[in-house]
């Protein structure tokens, strides 16, 4: 960084502390929002926690032993993994697939983009509420219909309808995501090309699939990637259909670390838990980013 | 006088103090059982001073009210003070909200009332005392959470015997509370908490369903025997459920149910376990150990007793909906209330719910007794099964949600004021008698003689139906004077043991898994929350719980 020098009275160089100033307020936001919070979650990960005692021993690595010798933990990872690779690429895949049907500008294209935008501002804990009245088999709505069509299904008390009930949940809160990014793609698209495109083959989705997505494909990856990862954090959505259950059968990992931490303070864990997420989040975004630079290499 | 004439002319100034009776007719009877009228109106005159009135203008939300207390509210006594209050976002804390500005319209003083819902509370009653924030004057607390309380020395909260000897401040008597659950209140002898919430559960059921002539008739067809109402053994409350599953009995074209439970994971649901638990494991030789063996610490949670409570228990699911599994409270009262279920063990907040007409098929109809017992109960210290011509336990399961003052606040005279004026007989009258407020009863003045002092009457007058009232009234305090009760956990960590059996008690619910293995796993998570809490102070609060030295 290049301090600037100015003269001062009396002909002396004076230096601007604006550079320095601007430089440590953000250092200061990342020590204290960041990297702070960070080490304090990495020190009680290795300690033991009890309420109303504080820190009572240091146990190294005994926290993380614990938890990976958990059959909760691994559960809860792996009924979070099956959630996130089954919403995320359904929620690219029709996100796009909306856009690109918006992109072609039918009648009303705009209303429809509105509609398609609106649950982004839906909260999902709010949504996942939303859906205990549509999936309740007291006069819940969607209940209600299915079972008209002679379906029944335990949407608030079995695992597989609980899942199935926060995924039909999540798709329809988080493709408006992918919707978004695709057609922000889609717009930058050269229209030049697409009527070339059109004329070699009367199909549209012949020239979504053949020339759209390839373009798209990297800003599109990211949607992916940051759905996957958001999904994997899910919350709000199943846990407010089942509160996990029955038993921890519906229980996502983000809900699982809320417990062991926030709700019964056990830190040790929780934190424990944190970092081995982090882990694996960074696994998957490090495998990602190589095999997107291969793709766009190619 | 003599001792028969001087408990007759109590009885009358009893009945004055409680609002009974007017002055005019305390007097005539006082003149009846021989005093002069002179020494009539000193007699009562002496007994009032530092006693009760029944009202005063300056305490108009108050009854009985000290004449101390009037005195003091003259002065407006909390002008320009404002207390913080954490509450429950449910019935009970809407029960507070109600009360707060009556009590400022009396004192002067301010309420401010942040609500939290069910599953943060403790999170957020333990970070405000723990992180140095300590915002709030007092919490609304569950009983299980008292254990966290007296983690540290001097505890968190503050004991309140101190402001009960004070006749300034609202009038209640904590000996008013029915014995276990003014041990809910209390810790080593001192009080800690106002009176409000008594939770109890006990079994409602359809009483005009149970005696209908023709359904007696079809029940002993099958059974072999009488229908008993209300059913007194655990075997008899499976063949009624049994019985009545499957089939219309109310009459609206579709098939009802035997049972109504509110099961879901992570909310209340694992109390029905509870209490349904009890007679497997307490018994009149083993009256106290249901939780730990009082020399280890060691879970008793997997023996052979809770394994077939639990196996027992698990058989209701298939007397009602399926969906019961992921029930909450409403969800699981409404099945009751809507007439779809013959059954339902639960707490006070069933019956009070059933007077409303618009929220309510039952209102009239509602029968209501203890738990029912067993034949056969295990004692997990001799691992031995004992045989009973019938043992009962009675239970204080639930939240039995009730405030409790910080050690921190700085406002504790205000702060007590507004507790105890909720716990003034007029109000905590009102609070048990409106569904709304989610507070049941848990003193002698709630219950009708010959248990208790209250009458039929002030129900009605809130709307209750007689039947209802008396039945909902004599059941609760028989739960709650069995001799037998099943011990309360309040230990540290009370919440995330219960947790662990919660999740497990669905899995078995839900057929994941057998009881057995559900129970042995729930053994081997509380042994390591044991010791991460330490087994030797873990142990020495949970017999101090259990009253052992």
């Amino acid at each position: 960084m290049r301090v600037e020098e100015r003269p001062g009275i009396g002909g002396r160089r004076r230096i601007s502390w604006f550079p320095y100033l601007s430089l440590f307020l953000a250092v200061l936001w990342v020590v204290a929002f960041t990297l702070y919070p960070l080490l304090s979650a990495l020190w009680y990960s290795l300690n033991t926690y009890v309420l109303g005692r504080g820190i009572v021993g240091f146990v190294g690595l005994g926290n993380y032993r614990e938890v990976l010798a958990s059959q909760e933990f691994w559960h809860s990872l792996g009924v979070s993994l099956l959630y996130a690779l089954l919403a995320a690429p359904l929620e690219t895949a029709l996100g796009f697939g909306l856009a690109w049907l918006v992109h072609l500008r039918p009648p009303g294209y705009r209303a429809f983009q509105a509609i398609f935008l609106a649950p982004l501002f839906a909260m999902d804990v709010a949504v996942g509420y939303l859906g205990v009245t549509l999936f309740s088999q007291q006069g819940g709505l969607l209940d209600h219909i299915l079972r008209r069509l002679g379906l029944e299904i335990s949407w608030l008390s079995s695992t597989w309808g609980g899942l199935a009930g926060g995924l039909i949940l999540d798709i329809w809160l988080w493709t408006s995501f992918c919707f978004l990014v695709s057609l922000a793609g889609l717009s930058t698209l050269n229209e030049e090309m697409y009527e070339a495109a059109l004329l070699e083959t009367k199909s549209s989705w012949t020239v979504a699939f053949r020339i759209a997505l390839p373009v798209i494909w990297p800003v599109l990856s990211l949607a992916f990637l940051i759905r996957f990862l958001e999904a994997l954090k899910t919350f709000g959505l199943v846990y407010a259909l089942t509160s996990g259950g029955p038993g921890t059968s519906t229980l996502l990992l983000s809900p699982l670390v809320y417990l062991t931490t926030v709700r019964f303070f056990n830190f040790g864990h929780g934190s424990a838990m944190g970092f081995l997420f982090l882990v694996l989040a960074s696994v998957f975004i490090a495998l990602f980013f190589r095999q997107l630079r291969r793709v766009v290499e190619a | 006088m003599g001792k028969e004439v001087w408990e007759k002319a109590y009885a009358l100034l009893e009945a004055y103090r409680e609002g009974k009776l007017s002055r005019r007719h305390v007097l005539s009877g006082l003149v009846r059982l021989g005093l002069g009228t002179v020494a009539a109106q000193r007699f009562l005159e002496v007994w009032a001073q530092g006693k009760l009135l029944p009202s005063a203008p300056e305490a108009p939300y108050e009854a009985p009210v000290t004449p101390e207390r009037v005195a003091f509210l003259r002065k407006k006594p909390y002008q320009g003070v404002t207390i913080n209050i954490l509450i429950l976002k449910a019935t009970v804390g809407d029960a507070v909200k109600y009360m707060a500005p009556l009590w400022e319209k009396e004192t002067g003083g301010k309420v401010n009332l942040a609500e939290v819902p069910i599953e943060t509370l403790y999170q957020q009653i333990f970070t405000d005392l723990t992180t140095g924030i300590r915002r709030y004057d007092a919490y609304m607390t569950g009983a299980w959470f008292y254990g966290d309380f007296f983690t540290t020395d001097p505890p968190y909260i503050n004991p309140i015997d101190d402001f009960l000897k004070d006749p300034r401040y609202p009038y209640w008597d904590p000996k008013e509370m029915l014995p276990p659950m003014r041990e809910l209140y209390t810790w080593k002898g001192q009080t800690y908490g106002t009176l409000f919430d008594a939770d109890s559960q006990v079994l409602y059921f359809r009483e005009d369903i149970l005696t209908n002539k023709d359904y007696q008739r079809r029940f002993k067809e099958k059974m072999g025997y009488d229908l008993p109402v209300p059913p007194r053994t655990m075997k008899e409350m499976h063949d009624i459920a049994d019985f009545f599953t499957g089939w219309d009995w109310n009459g609206d074209g579709q098939p009802d149910w035997g049972i109504a439970l509110h099961a879901k994971v992570n909310e209340q649901g694992f109390f029905h376990f509870l209490t349904l638990a009890a007679p497997y494991v307490i018994s009149k030789d083993n009256p106290r150990v249901f939780w730990f063996n009082p020399d280890t610490m060691e879970p008793l949670i997997n023996s052979d007793g809770h394994v077939r409570a639990l196996e027992e228990y698990a058989l209701f699911m298939r007397n009602g909906p399926r969906d019961m599994l992921g029930w909450t409270l409403g969800e699981g009262w409404n099945l009751f209330l809507s007439g779809r279920s013959v059954m339902e063990p639960t707490w006070g907040d069933l019956p009070t719910l059933a007077q409303d007409p618009k929220a309510s098929k039952v209102k009239g109809k509602v029968g209501a007794a203890p738990i029912p017992g067993t034949t056969e109960a295990y004692d997990p210290l001799a691992k031995a099964w004992r045989k009973y011509s019938l043992n009962r336990v009675g239970n204080v399961n639930g939240g039995s949600w009730h405030m409790v003052i910080s050690r921190f606040s700085k406002n504790k005279e205000a702060t007590y004021d507004f507790l105890a004026f909720m716990a003034n007989r007029k109000n905590y009258f009102f609070l048990i008698t409106h569904g709304w407020t989610g507070v049941q009863p848990g003193v002698k003045y709630a219950f009708f003689p010959p248990y208790g002092t209250g009458s039929v009457g002030e129900w009605e007058a809130q709307g209750w139906d007689q039947h209802d009232a008396i039945a909902f009234t004599r059941a609760y305090y028989e739960n709650l004077t069995l001799p037998l009760q099943e011990p309360y956990l309040r230990i540290p960590g009370a919440a995330e043991y219960w947790r662990e059996l919660d999740v497990q008690v669905s899995n078995v619910l839900a057929g994941n898994k057998k009881a057995k293995q559900a129970l042995d796993e729930v053994y081997a998570a509380w042994q390591k929350i044991t010791d991460r809490y330490g087994r030797d102070k873990q142990l020495k609060v949970y017999r101090a719980s259990l009253g052992l030295k």
